[in-house]
């Protein structure tokens, strides 16, 4: 049953994309989705393109496994928008290009700029593409356990995925993606709220639960000489305390806290599938309403999923007694793999039906997200590259086509990373695999493009040299820093330094700065200042719809 | 940037046969004060997240005391607390922005319409 759901799931977004697929693919239909997309549509399609499995399965994973500083994923995620919302969507849309190394390069007059952007967009989208891909292939093995056209069930999942939404990107463009993800999302908030309900009614008291779940030291699996067992976490704030669920310090120090807390914040607005969709709003007022709209389904959101994170750790310790299929995923009713807690959680309260319904939910959380970011990558490579410096005379269909190639090879490349992972193996590492890859991305994003992105927008003296400088100094340092983390993540420096961005970040800025100091702006700069923080065409793209509105209702009343 | 410029932007023409444009000198005006706008509400931001790793820090209150029986005081505030600072503070500096614009820019045009009248 929950083969042919997917199945089923599958055929109907590939007929969506087909169907809503633009006839005459322009870059701006194809790209932008004509730059007509209102304010809640566009929220909706945003949440779903954000949402991905590390929201979804991670962020509960995470609770599930380090209690309360597992909340500090969910906040992260949700508190990056308040710096979008505040320093970039109004002023990135009215300036108005396709995509953000566009946008800098235009802003710059720099095509060094646009392509050292497209370089990070790179590093981010492949960082943030892998654990979708991971995650298809754990809730794919988890849910049908069996594998097809000769590989294993994790393989397969992850195959399936990636193939499936380069084919309906690669056909569908923005337009296709931006309903699909809008649905995607109304369908992942409703599977979170019928979870919420069901468990409710099973009699989770969520107080309850957090006080019990805190009676006892705060224990994990772990592999102890080739064996797994139950390990106590130590607690980071006090080495003379145990590590409790409802209390910090189960995994994170203060200084890990904020330095994961800031990374996460920092890096939504550098995210280049998230940050694309602004280009679509009709008028940079739009934009900021739309993000006032995320921020509000993302505190729902999250509050629903620490909740079953919290739901999923109580229940599954009770039913591993008695299930054996459940023995077989926990250590002394604690799981090993924690991405599983969901899908656990679903198959307790609603047999079946409740797993299958939760593997699609993920799996659409997965494709969703790998959408939006291999159209990131069609629009970085086919517009940015492309078109812009490589060929600036090419016919549209052209551009368009380098576009979908780039959406095939960046889904292939995802893939063979995601086939040599084992999600196990990470667990035992991160609190939260999939979660833990993500930020990875974030702190890519957050430390070279956020810092470059604001600057561009709010000083004027911002130089192309300067952006360079500082989009190189900022991907570096972040890669180099988790680098060095992987290599000590026993130690204490190591484990702060997987979320590196409030070190690299002021650098980038230090470095952007500095720059900029000794090199030239652009010649054009008042037009661009007038463009960027002006509302001219936004006042004009306001009159002309409602001229449009008052000319439909005269017709209609004759 | 300086008032030499202004005017430099071609008016946006469209079929209500009003021209819309901003004045550089304007633009550098709603700039300004926005850029106060949003690093005010950035700090406000910055500081509402930072409370809790501080009261942490140098609090015992702040872990082990209960809303009300329920939660404690941390998990209520990481939990459902930050999103609704978050939401808040994101419907409020918005509404400023939107308000500041609509005061700031679009004087000229309307005050030609006048004038013509």
């Amino acid at each position: 049953m929950g083969l042919l759901a997917l199945v089923l799931g599958g055929l109907a977004l590939i007929a969506l994309g087909l169907a809503v697929r633009p006839r005459r693919a322009s870059s701006i239909d194809f790209y932008l989705a004509g730059q007509r997309v209102g304010v809640i549509t566009n929220a909706l399609a945003i949440c779903g393109d954000y949402f991905s499995a590390a929201s979804f399965l991670g962020v509960a994973a995470a609770v599930y496994v380090s209690g309360l500083d597992g909340v500090w994923y969910a906040t992260g995620f949700a508190a990056g928008f308040v710096p979008v919302l505040l320093f970039v969507a109004a002023p990135m849309r009215r300036f108005g290009q396709f995509s953000l190394p566009d946008f800098l390069g235009r802003r710059l007059a720099s095509d060094r700029v646009r392509l050292a952007a497209v370089a990070v967009v790179q590093v981010i989208v492949l960082s943030y593409l892998v654990p979708q891909a991971v995650a298809s292939g754990i809730t794919w093995r988890l849910l049908v356990g069996t594998g097809m056209f000769g590989l294993d069930a994790y393989a397969t999942g992850v195959v399936l995925a990636t193939a499936s939404m380069a084919g309906v990107v690669a056909f569908g463009g923005m337009r296709g993606t931006t309903w699909t993800q809008a649905m995607q999302f109304v369908f992942l908030m409703a599977v979170l709220v019928w979870l919420s309900t069901l468990t409710i009614g099973d009699g989770f008291h969520y107080a309850d639960a957090v006080e019990d779940l805190s009676r006892e030291p705060l224990r994990n699996p772990a592999l102890v000489d080739g064996e797994w067992r139950l390990r106590a976490e130590s607690n980071a704030l006090d080495s003379s305390a145990p590590a409790r669920f409802d209390q910090p310090g189960a995994r994170y120090s203060v200084a890990g806290q904020l330095m994961l807390l800031m990374t996460l914040t920092l890096g939504t607005a550098g995210l280049p599938h998230v940050m694309n969709r602004y280009f679509t709003s009709p008028t940079g007022r739009e934009a900021r309403r739309t993000t006032v709209w995320v921020l509000g389904w993302a505190g729902v959101f999250y509050t629903f999923a620490v909740m079953l994170g919290t739901a999923a750790r109580s229940f599954i310790f009770d039913a591993a007694a008695t299930a054996p299929w459940l023995r077989a995923l926990t250590v002394e009713g604690v799981l090993r793999i924690p991405e599983h807690a969901l899908l656990v959680l679903g198959r307790i309260t609603a047999g079946g039906t409740g797993l299958a319904l939760i593997a699609i939910a993920a799996l659409v959380a997965v494709i969703s997200t790998m959408a939006g970011l291999l159209l990131a990558a069609a629009a970085s490579w086919g517009h940015d590259t492309f078109a812009e410096v490589l060929r600036p005379n090419a016919p549209q269909h052209q551009v368009v086509l380098a576009g979908r190639l780039a959406v095939v090879g960046t889904a292939a490349i995802a893939a063979v990373v995601a086939l040599n992972l084992e999600p196990a193996s990470l667990s035992a590492l991160f609190p939260s695999a999939v979660a833990t890859m993500v930020t990875w991305a974030f702190a890519v994003a957050g430390s070279a493009l956020t810092p470059v992105i604001v600057l561009a927008i709010w000083w004027p003296r911002m130089t192309a040299a300067g952006a360079v400088a500082g989009l190189v100094t900022g991907s570096v340092m972040a890669v180099a820093l988790f680098l060095y983390a992987l290599i000590a993540s026993d130690t204490a420096l190591g484990t702060l330094m997987l979320t590196p961005t409030p070190i690299a970040a002021p650098c980038a800025v230090m470095t952007s700065v500095l720059v900029s100091r000794r090199t030239t702006v652009p010649d054009d700069l008042p037009q661009i200042w007038v463009r960027m923080h002006g509302t001219a065409a936004d006042r004009a793209a306001e009159h002309l719809a409602e001229l449009t509105i008052a000319d439909l209702g005269s017709r209609s009343r004759r | 940037m300086t008032a030499s410029l202004i005017g430099v932007t071609p008016p946006l023409h469209d079929p209500a046969g009003r021209d819309e444009f901003d004045t550089l000198a304007e633009v550098d005006a709603v700039f300004r004060t926005q850029r106060r706008i949003a690093f005010g509400y950035g700090l406000l931001f910055l500081g509402g997240v930072l409370t809790i790793p501080v009261l942490t820090l140098f609090t015992d209150w702040w872990t082990t005391g209960r809303l009300a029986g329920w939660w404690t005081t941390t998990f209520a505030a990481e939990g459902p607390g930050l999103y609704l600072f978050f939401f808040v503070l994101g419907v409020s500096a918005a509404s400023l922005s939107s308000g500041v614009e609509n005061r700031m820019l679009g004087s000229f045009e309307d005050s030609a319409e006048d004038d013509a009248e």
